[in-house]
C-alpha cells in the first residue's frame, strides 16, 4: 500500500463525490444531502451543519479509500473499473444499510420508521435505496459513487 | 345504531400512536387501520365495506349500550357496554413503544368486569390491501397470525376465551365478571420477524402511553374558553402528526363521502400545504415548540424537489408520485367510488404560496430565526410568486372544472409577497428582489380591490368579475389582509352569512365546481366564521356561535370535514385536521378579541 496515492485517490474521488451529489441536489433531481445528514448528528443549526457534514464526509472519504486500497491488495490488482465495482458496491451498502440501520443509532435528530410519537425527529428517514429523497437519488447516489471507486482505483498504487 | 352494517361516522373515535391510527365503533369495531402507516393499505376497512372491509370487533354477546369516552388528557379510549346482565369496560390504546422489545405496530384492547358477569365475544377479520385479500390464519405458538406478503398480524388474548376459526375470521366467546380482566393485543410486523408480546409487557406499554400522553398534555399553555375541546383538537392533532418524517396528515381516512351515495370520495392521507400555517400557529400557540420546529424542517425538506414551485399536496415521506385510482370496495353505504390517491396533485393551486411564507412568518416570529440556505429558497418561491399571480387557478377548494382569478388565490399571493418583503426587512431573506416584492403585492392589492369586489352585494367575491361569495372569503381578516374591522371586511363576512350560512354552518360556495353531487356545510368554514368576526370586533356574535359549534362535536369531541345542516350528521373524511385547526384558531381569535 502507498499511503500518500491512497489519500490522493480519497481527496480527489470524494471531491468529485461530493461536487456531483451537491450538483444534482441544485439541480432538483434528488433532495438528498449526505453532509446535512452527517451534520446534522452534531448540530441542528443547519448552515453549520453543512459545514460540520462536510468536513466529516471528507474523513470518511479518505477513510474509504483506505478501505478500497486493502481490498486491491488483497486481490493483487487495481484499476480504474475494479474501483468503480467497489463503488456501486459501497453505493448499495450507503443506501440499505449505512444511512437506514447504522445512521439512526447514533444521529439523534433522524427519524425511523418505527419512529412514533413520543419522539420528535427533524430528518426524516431515507428510506429503501433512499428513495425519500426522490426518485433519482439511487442513481445519483450510484453515479457518483462509481465516479468516487474509479478515482480511487485509479490513483491507489498496491 | 348501525344502517346496513355501517356505523353512523359520529360514532367513532380515533386511537393512534404517530405512525398509524385506528377508528373504534361505539359498538366497539375496530372499522378501519391502514398498517403499518397512515397512508398503507387497509387490514381493517368495514367502514368502506361492511361485508368484506375487514374488522376486530369486541362486543357483549347479548344486547347492550355502549358509551365512550378518551381517558382524560389522553388519546386512549375507554368504552362502557351496559347490558341486563352487568356493564364492562374496555379501554383500547395503540401502543407507543418503550425500550423493551416491542411489536411494530401494537393496538391494545382490556376488558374489565365493571358489573354482574357478561358474555362477550371477539371477531377478528382482517382483509389486506384494501379488502382483496382474505387473510391465511395459522396458529404459531397458539396464537392465530394472519399473513400476506410481507406482513403478519397476530391477535393474542389472555383470559379471552378460546379462539376458533370461522370462515375468513378467528372468533372467540368469554364470560367476564366484575373485577376480573381480559387483553387482546394486536401484534403487527411488516418485512421484520413477529413479536408476539406477552401480558407484562403489554401492561407496562399501556400504562407508559397513558402516562406519555397525559404528560404531553400536561406540557401545553392554553388556558383560554373552551379549553377542554381546544385540548382534544391539540391531542388529535399530535396522533395526525406522521412521526417518522414530522408531516401531519389531512385526515386518516379515504372515501368517507362527502353526500351519501354520492361520488365526492376523496383520499385524505397526504400532507396538504395548505394546512401548513394553521399547523405551525397551532402548535407554537399550544406550546409545541418542538413538533413546529420538526414540521417546519419537513416543509422545506419535502418541497426542496419542487421549488420554486411547490406542490399542492405531498405523500407522508415527502415524496410526490401520487396517483389517484379506484379501488374495489362497496363504499359506505354505498358510495363509490372509494379512491386512494388524490389528482388533486395535479392541480395549480397560488394560495398555498401564501400559506408556506405564512408558516415561514410565523416560525420566524416564534423566535427561530430563518438560516441563510431556507431564507434564499423561500427568497426564489416570492419571485415566483411575482411571476405567477396573474394566472388563474384551481383555488383552495380544488374545484374541478376551473381554472379562474379566485379572490382567496390572489389574496394569498399577496400574503406571499408581504411576509416575504418583511422577512427580507428584518434580514432573514435575501433583500435583493424586497422591492419587487412590495411592489407586486401593491398590484395584488389594488387587483383585488377593483376587480373582485362588489357594489351590489357590499361583498368582495368569490373571482375577479362573478357576482358570488365563497367561504373562503372569510380568511382575508385571519390572514391579516387590511384591518379586520374595516366596511369592506364586514359587508363579506355579513355576505358570506346571508349567502352560504344554514343555521350555525357555512357552505363553501353554491357555484359549479365541475364534480357531481351535492355536500354537506363544511366545518372549517364555520369556525373561519368565528374567527373572521371575533377579528372583526363581534366577539359575543363569534362566543356565541363557538359555544353552539362546539356543542356539535361528537361524544368524544371530534369532528369530520362536513355535517348536514338538517340532521347534523357528520360527513366525509374523518377526523379531520384543518376542522381542528380553525377550531384551535377560532378560540385564540376570541381569546386574543376579548
Amino acid at each position: 500500500m502507498n499511503i500518500g496515492s491512497d489519500l490522493a485517490g480519497g481527496f480527489i474521488g470524494t471531491l468529485v463525490l461530493t461536487t456531483m451529489l451537491r450538483g444534482a441536489s441544485e439541480l432538483g433531481w434528488t433532495r438528498m444531502d449526505l453532509a446535512f445528514m452527517l451534520g446534522t448528528a452534531v448540530t441542528d443549526h443547519r448552515r453549520k451543519a453543512k459545514a460540520v457534514g462536510y468536513v466529516m464526509h471528507f474523513v470518511l472519504g479518505l477513510g474509504f479509500a483506505f478501505v478500497y486500497a486493502l481490498c486491491f491488495a488483497a486481490i493483487g490488482r487495481s484499476s480504474w473499473w475494479l474501483g468503480a465495482i467497489f463503488g456501486v458496491l459501497h453505493a448499495l451498502f450507503v443506501s440499505t444499510v449505512l444511512v437506514n440501520v447504522m445512521l439512526p443509532v447514533v444521529h439523534p435528530r433522524m427519524a425511523t420508521p418505527d419512529t412514533a410519537a413520543d419522539e420528535i425527529t427533524l430528518i426524516e428517514p431515507p428510506g429503501f435505496l433512499m428513495l425519500n429523497y426522490g426518485r433519482n437519488t439511487f442513481l445519483i447516489t450510484l453515479t457518483a459513487h462509481a465516479a468516487y471507486g474509479a478515482i480511487v482505483g485509479a490513483v491507489v498504487k498496491i | 345504531m348501525r344502517t346496513d352494517g355501517y356505523a353512523p361516522i359520529e360514532d367513532y373515535a380515533l386511537i393512534g400512536d404517530g405512525r398509524t391510527c385506528a377508528l373504534i365503533a361505539r359498538d366497539g369495531s375496530i372499522d378501519w387501520l391502514c398498517l403499518p402507516n397512515l397512508d398503507s393499505p387497509s387490514v381493517f376497512a368495514e367502514i368502506l365495506d361492511a361485508r368484506r372491509g375487514g374488522s376486530l370487533k369486541l362486543q357483549p354477546d347479548i344486547p347492550f349500550g355502549a358509551s365512550h369516552r378518551y381517558l382524560p388528557n389522553t388519546n386512549v379510549l375507554e368504552t362502557t357496554f351496559t347490558t341486563d346482565r352487568g356493564s364492562v369496560r374496555v379501554v383500547d390504546a395503540m401502543t407507543i413503544p418503550c425500550v423493551s422489545l416491542a411489536p411494530m405496530r401494537e393496538l391494545v384492547r382490556v376488558v374489565e368486569g365493571v358489573s354482574g358477569s357478561v358474555p362477550m365475544r371477539w371477531r377478528f377479520a382482517p382483509r389486506f390491501n384494501y379488502g382483496s385479500t382474505a387473510a391465511r390464519v395459522e396458529a404459531r405458538h397458539g396464537v392465530p397470525v394472519a399473513t400476506y406478503g410481507a406482513e403478519a398480524i397476530a391477535i393474542a388474548s389472555w383470559n379471552a376465551g378460546t379462539p376458533a376459526g370461522e370462515e375468513d375470521a378467528v372468533v372467540s366467546r368469554f364470560e367476564i365478571a366484575a373485577g376480573s380482566r381480559a387483553t387482546l393485543a394486536l401484534a403487527t410486523a411488516y418485512a421484520e420477524p413477529l413479536i408476539l408480546p406477552d401480558p407484562r409487557a403489554i401492561a407496562s406499554r399501556l400504562e407508559g402511553t397513558i402516562r406519555f400522553w397525559e404528560h404531553w398534555s400536561g406540557d401545553r399553555q392554553y388556558t383560554g374558553p373552551w379549553r377542554e375541546h381546544v385540548m382534544r383538537s391539540a391531542l388529535v392533532l399530535k396522533m395526525l402528526i406522521f412521526a417518522p418524517s414530522g408531516a401531519p396528515v389531512a385526515a386518516p381516512t379515504t372515501s368517507l363521502p362527502e353526500d351519501i351515495g354520492g361520488e365526492r370520495n376523496w383520499d385524505y392521507r397526504f400532507c396538504w400545504i395548505r394546512d401548513s400555517n394553521f399547523h405551525i400557529d397551532a402548535l407554537l400557540q399550544l406550546g409545541c415548540v418542538e413538533e413546529a420546529r420538526s414540521l417546519f424542517w419537513w416543509f422545506m425538506q419535502a418541497t426542496a424537489l419542487t421549488e420554486p414551485e411547490v406542490h399542492v399536496l405531498y405523500k407522508l415521506d415527502g415524496g410526490i408520485g401520487i396517483t389517484e385510482r379506484t379501488i374495489d370496495l362497496a363504499g359506505y353505504r354505498g358510495s363509490r367510488p372509494v379512491r386512494v390517491g388524490n389528482g388533486a396533485l395535479e392541480q395549480i393551486q397560488h394560495d398555498i404560496y401564501g400559506d408556506l411564507l405564512e408558516t415561514a412568518w410565523l416560525y420566524s416570529e416564534g423566535h427561530h430565526a430563518l438560516d441563510h440556505d431556507t431564507g434564499v429558497v423561500l427568497g426564489r418561491i416570492a419571485d415566483h410568486v411575482c411571476d405567477i399571480w396573474r394566472r388563474p387557478d384551481s383555488g383552495i377548494w380544488e374545484v374541478r372544472n376551473g381554472p379562474f382569478h379566485f379572490t382567496h388565490s390572489k389574496a394569498m399571493c399577496w400574503v406571499a409577497l408581504d411576509r416575504a418583503a418583511r422577512l427580507a426587512d428584518r434580514g432573514e431573506l435575501p433583500k435583493r428582489h424586497a422591492a419587487r416584492w412590495k411592489r407586486e403585492a401593491a398590484a395584488i392589492s389594488d387587483f383585488i380591490e377593483q376587480q373582485c369586489w362588489s357594489d351590489r352585494l357590499h361583498s368582495y367575491t368569490r373571482s375577479a368579475g362573478s357576482h358570488d361569495v365563497d367561504a373562503s372569503l372569510l380568511m382575508l381578516p385571519i390572514i391579516h389582509y387590511g384591518d379586520p374591522r374595516a366596511e369592506r371586511i364586514q359587508g363579506t363576512i355579513d355576505a358570506v352569512c346571508r349567502l352560504l350560512r344554514d343555521g350555525d354552518f357555512v357552505y363553501r360556495y353554491h357555484a359549479e365546481d365541475g364534480v357531481p353531487g351535492g355536500e354537506g356545510c363544511f366545518l372549517n368554514c364555520s369556525f373561519w366564521l368565528v374567527s373572521a368576526l371575533a377579528r372583526a370586533g363581534r366577539v359575543d356574535e363569534a362566543s356565541a356561535l363557538m359555544d353552539r359549534l362546539i356543542a356539535r362535536a361528537n361524544d368524544v369531541g371530534l369532528y369530520a370535514e362536513e355535517i348536514d345542516p338538517t340532521t347534523g350528521a357528520f360527513l366525509g373524511n374523518f377526523p379531520q385536521a384543518l376542522v381542528h385547526l380553525a377550531l384551535i384558531d377560532a378560540a385564540l381569535s376570541v381569546q386574543r378579541s376579548m
